[in-house]
């Protein structure tokens, strides 16, 4: 089934699509086949060291980013929240970049 | 809904205890709020005035060592957590915010009510260590690693209270950002919002990213306390350094929580006793977003003797210094706002007057602690607790004091003695000088902060501080009083819908407002919420 709009007049005019269930279903595949990833990093790749944690880092991230874009809706909202949450994630890599800086130089 | 529905104002609309504290309308929270923060903030001075009475005289006076460690961070938690974190959010801005924006409550009602009682278990829970346990904790209000984690006393109850509570911060901010994007009265665009829902929105940000930053942080520290994990502390691996840290990426934000929403009384209270549109609207507005979010960036800057490795310090010296850009620009717009205005000089007005010149010494004493150099010599003295009472209570405390008595006529639909509220702030704002002032002499002359006992050099700094602290009492007495006879005096004539000539909507609805806040239909001024030429003219029934 594609993607059909629906009005709420209840809530201010606003358009709220119905996904397929395809879409559900890939992006829960998707993110077990990651969820096995992850698992499959820390148990075989124990000679990765540093690396396995930002791998794993790095697929929880993409992960979070995956139920925030299909589950959450965000496919679907007004661009303004992507930039916010472009504006978080902004946020929160300086966060690590600055500490770690300030780590790596001590 | 008949005429008289409408007009019947939220004191009338229901009566009793529960009616209260189970209410869900934003103005009665915003009571319950206010009634919280004076009681928990009288207490906080109460502590206050007994570690200025200790510090009378070097040597011990009446309290033990260990009994004034206690008394100061209990006084630190109470007023940052307690007090003006929550603060002009949670009374005015959860009174004026919807009302302001022309709508009849926040968007989350419930939740609302929810975060009084989070924000009431988590007072409760702070004050407990009162009478419960080792006593408060005696960490500093910023519970410091290695320390907090070996402590003896009620550290545990203390964290967790902060952490109970930013919930409540939590839960205020994503309902006032909500509020502020949904339920904007139509015609109202962003452009068109008064500076103190920009202040609000940029304070919830803040508020909904940066407190649960903090939140894991303090439950790290009871991680750390009850299994002893070595997160923080050296001798079992931790690095205290990272708990600074942690502890700064939303502290140093925090301080914007604080500022942020008094910035935007300023800028509400200026136009009116100057009748006049506020000088750069955009400049103001994007301003408070600019400032939140370089704030984000600063956090290092309480950590330069630390043992903080030298490219960070460099890096966040400099990134420091670009927070005072959008604050001059906004203290820049203020100054020019009042230039050729009419000025009407009525007790919120001097409160302003009185934010503007204490935030500047605040500010610019900032400048000195944020320069990597002269902060060397000045970090952990006296130097650096007068500059945060500056900012803090000369600057957020006397705007939040100055929204009481702006929108005092509003809320209660009563008014004050004037020629008593201007006595008061005088006596007040001498006493505020003379309690701060002298703190900033006795860092620069080389006095440590959180020191119980002190050198014979500095007595005489202490002892003007500890006078200061009594008249500044005095005036808070007076100020309190007046608006509390204000409220007991009977037979008042009504002060009507606009007692100070003001044109953003609060103003346009009755004294005190009604249940669904307006009783007819508010009029937006045409060319933005300060557009006194177009003053939209406010029948009284």
């Amino acid at each position: 089934m594609n993607t059909i709009k629906q009005n709420h007049n209840d809530q201010g005019h606003e358009e709220h699509p119905i996904v397929s269930y395809r879409e559900h279903l890939s992006t829960l595949v998707a993110l077990l086949l990651l969820t096995v990833m992850t698992v499959a990093i820390s148990v075989f790749g124990s000679n990765l060291r540093t690396l396995s944690v930002a791998t794993a880092l790095l697929i929880a991230s993409v992960k979070a980013l995956v139920v925030a874009y299909y589950f959450m809706h965000l496919k679907y909202d007004k661009k303004l929240y992507t930039w916010l949450l472009l504006i978080v994630g902004v946020l929160f890599v300086s966060f690590l970049i600055l500490t770690s800086i300030e780590f790596l130089n001590r | 809904m008949t005429s008289t529905a409408l007009n019947v104002n939220f004191f009338q609309a229901k009566k009793g205890l529960f009616s209260w504290i189970f209410s869900v309308d934003h103005k009665r929270i915003g009571l319950l709020y206010l009634y919280s923060l004076l009681t928990f903030f009288l207490v906080g001075v109460t502590l206050g005035v007994l570690m200025r009475l200790e510090l009378l005289n070097p040597g011990k006076d009446f309290l033990e060592a260990k009994t004034y460690n206690q008394i100061f961070t209990l006084h630190g938690v109470i007023m940052i957590f307690l007090f003006i974190i929550p603060s002009i959010p949670a009374v005015f801005g959860n009174f004026f915010l919807p009302i302001m924006l022309g709508t009849d409550d926040v968007s989350f009602p419930r939740l609302n009510l929810l975060s009084w009682w989070i924000y009431i278990i988590g007072a409760i829970m702070a004050l407990s260590t009162l009478i419960w346990g080792d006593g408060p904790a005696d960490t500093g209000w910023t519970f410091y690693a290695p320390y907090s984690v070996k402590t003896g006393t009620n550290v545990t109850m203390s964290v967790l209270a902060a952490f109970v509570l930013g919930f409540s911060s939590i839960l205020t901010g994503l309902n006032f950002i909500v509020t502020i994007h949904r339920l904007r009265t139509p015609g109202m665009t962003f452009m068109k919002m008064p500076l103190f829902a920009w202040a609000l929105y940029a304070t919830s940000w803040i508020q909904l990213l940066a407190t649960p930053i903090i939140g894991i942080t303090l439950l790290m520290i009871v991680a750390e306390r009850f299994f002893g994990i070595g997160l923080f502390d050296p001798s079992i691996g931790g690095d205290p350094i990272l708990y600074q840290h942690l502890f700064w990426i939303y502290s140093h934000p925090a301080v914007y929580i604080m500022a942020l929403p008094a910035f935007g009384i300023v800028s509400e209270i200026l136009p009116t006793f100057t009748q006049r549109t506020i000088f750069g609207y955009k400049a103001i507005a994007f301003s408070s977003l600019a400032i939140a979010f370089v704030g984000y960036f600063v956090w290092g800057h309480h950590m330069f003797t630390a043992g903080m490795s030298g490219p960070a310090r460099i890096i966040f010296s400099v990134m420091t210094f670009l927070v005072a850009i959008p604050t001059a620009i906004k203290v820049f717009n203020w100054v020019a706002t009042l230039y050729k205005g009419s000025i009407d000089l009525q007790p919120p007005l001097l409160y302003m007057l009185g934010f503007i010149f204490q935030f500047m010494v605040g500010g610019l004493s900032g400048l000195v602690l944020g320069a990597l150099a002269t902060d060397i010599y000045l970090h952990d003295t006296y130097f650096v607790v007068g500059h945060f009472h500056y900012v803090m209570f000369g600057g957020t405390g006397f705007a939040f004091f100055g929204a009481l008595h702006y929108w005092y006529p509003k809320i209660w639909g009563k008014m004050y003695n004037i020629k008593i509220a201007n006595i008061a702030f005088a006596i007040f704002f001498v006493g505020f000088n003379m309690l701060y002032f002298p703190m900033m002499i006795a860092g620069l002359m080389g006095m440590p902060r959180r020191y119980y006992d002190y050198l014979p050099e500095f007595h005489l700094p202490n002892m003007i501080s500890t006078f200061g602290s009594w008249v500044l009492v005095t005036g808070l007495l007076l100020m309190l009083g007046n608006l509390i006879a204000g409220l007991r005096k009977k037979n008042q004539p009504k002060v009507g819908r606009d007692p100070w000539g003001g044109i953003t909507l609060e103003w346009q609805t009755l004294s005190p407002p009604p249940v669904q806040n307006f009783d007819r239909m508010p009029v937006l001024p045409k060319d933005g919420p300060y557009d006194y030429e177009h003053k939209p003219v406010i029948k009284e029934d």
